[in-house]
């Protein structure tokens, strides 16, 4: 056992250094190798295949793990891109109705205040927006309250820091108005479900057509003159009755109120001009 | 036995071309076959760590391209040793095996080169050293330190020692 041992060692020191002294003496190092390459290279070369093979998959696999983590990182960074522009659309669009506001605000013949919605109750029975400007800044109860397009409504309740305001389809709501081709008066009230309509329209002012403009009267100098209320889309001619009534568009979208001016001061001029609604 | 013999020596090499790449650390790599050698000689002897260390050395000499044969008696000569110091110094020991691989590597490589300087070799023993022989040496220790605590994992999941 211990000769076999021992043996073999010899044998494979000895085949060693065959291979080493065939390399370096005899027919150069090319005879040695093309002699272990005979036996060696099958072996080698399906070693090298099953190589090749695992790392393909290897690779396939890896190639498929980076994919996915990239897919995820791209998908992250969509998202947050996504997010981000909505965000610069959203900065836009306020942009865009405070530079309106601000417009309307500078060619008022009148003091007003800017303020955000910060509250909204629309059940039927009451229509109403809260805004973040209170007493402590100088609101008074029945101030109006415009928006580029028209008049929103007026102030209801004026808190410390907040103030409730009566929009103009509130059913509750009622505004001395005008149209402003015919000049026919009537009042503006807003209804349950939520639209707004001119009534005690005489019957003698009835050339009252769909498309006029309604807007404030003044009367009563709550409301300065001219602020647009809507547009006329129907007359409901009630047959006999004393009055006709029209029903409106108001020229607010009052579901879509973001900012409002709170007017604080007073004037009898005709604001009409400021909206661009003087016909 | 052979054939886990054969696929143990091969499976060796395989790993040398496939996996210890990407093992490299600063340049870097173990001798994953001589790790199989001096394992192979712990479990299987002299007689076997010698043929396992012939071939893994062997087929390391083909596929570098240079002198056949040096690799194959280095390798050849580490598992014949390690097959001998069974029995005699505790190598059955984990904690005998990782630092006598360790040794067994440095051995290796002063070996190789020893013979290598017979075909004049051009670079210096201090160099060969620093760079290549001891860092290898210390990757071996690690892995074959990894290769101890694995198997005695497997052996504890199986019921049975495997060393």
């Amino acid at each position: 056992m211990k000769l076999r041992k021992y043996g073999l060692l010899l044998a494979v020191l000895l085949v060693c250094l065959l291979l080493l002294t065939i390399q370096t003496r005899g027919g150069g190092p090319g005879r040695a190798a093309d002699a272990v390459a005979f036996v060696v290279t099958p072996f080698q070369s399906v070693l090298t295949h099953v190589h090749r093979r695992a790392l393909g998959i290897w690779t396939t696999y890896t190639d498929w793990k980076s994919i996915r983590s990239e897919n995820e990182l791209l998908q992250a960074e969509s998202e947050r891109l996504r997010i981000q522009a909505l965000q610069v659309e959203e900065t836009r669009q306020e942009n865009a109705r405070l530079r309106r506001l601000l417009a309307l605000r500078e060619r008022l013949p009148l003091s007003a205040l800017a303020s955000e919605v910060v509250g909204r109750e629309e059940d039927g029975w009451v229509r109403a927006i809260t805004v973040n400007r209170g007493r402590g800044h100088g609101i008074n109860r029945q101030a109006p309250v415009i928006v580029p397009e028209g008049l929103v409504g007026r102030v209801l309740q004026v808190r410390s820091g907040a103030s409730v305001i009566q929009l103009l389809n509130d059913p509750a709501s009622t505004v001395g108005a005008v149209v402003q081709r015919t000049r026919t008066y009537g009042l503006v009230e807003g209804a349950p479900r939520g639209t707004v309509r001119l009534k005690f329209m005489a019957r003698d002012g009835a050339q009252v057509a769909p498309g006029d403009t309604v807007v404030t009267s003044g009367l009563g100098n709550l409301f300065p003159k001219g602020l647009p209320i809507g547009r006329v889309i129907a007359i409901e001619d009630k047959g006999s009755a004393l009055f006709h009534f029209a029903v409106l568009a108001p020229a607010v979208d009052f579901a879509r109120i973001e900012e409002v001016l709170l007017l604080t001061g007073q004037t009898q001029q005709d604001v009409a001009g400021v909206f661009g609604t003087d016909g | 036995m052979r054939a886990l013999f054969l696929l143990m020596a091969f499976g060796g090499n395989l790993a040398q071309w496939s996996v210890v790449p990407a093992l490299s650390v600063g340049g870097v790599t173990p001798d994953l076959p001589l790790v199989v050698t001096v394992f192979l000689a712990v479990r299987k002897g002299p007689v076997a760590g010698c043929l396992a260390g012939f071939v893994a050395g062997l087929l390391q000499d083909m596929a570098g391209g240079g002198l056949i044969g040096i690799q194959a008696l280095t390798k050849a000569l580490a598992g014949f040793s390690m097959g001998l110091l069974v029995g005699r110094l505790w190598v059955a020991n984990p904690l005998v095996q990782v630092p006598a691989l360790v040794l067994l590597t440095l051995a290796e490589g002063l070996g190789r080169f020893m013979l290598l300087q017979l075909f004049h070799f051009p670079a210096s023993l201090g160099d060969m050293m620093v760079h290549v022989i001891l860092p290898q040496a210390l990757y071996n220790g690690f892995l074959g330190s990894a290769c101890v605590m694995c198997m005695a994992g497997a052996a504890s999941i199986r019921g049975r020692s495997w060393i």
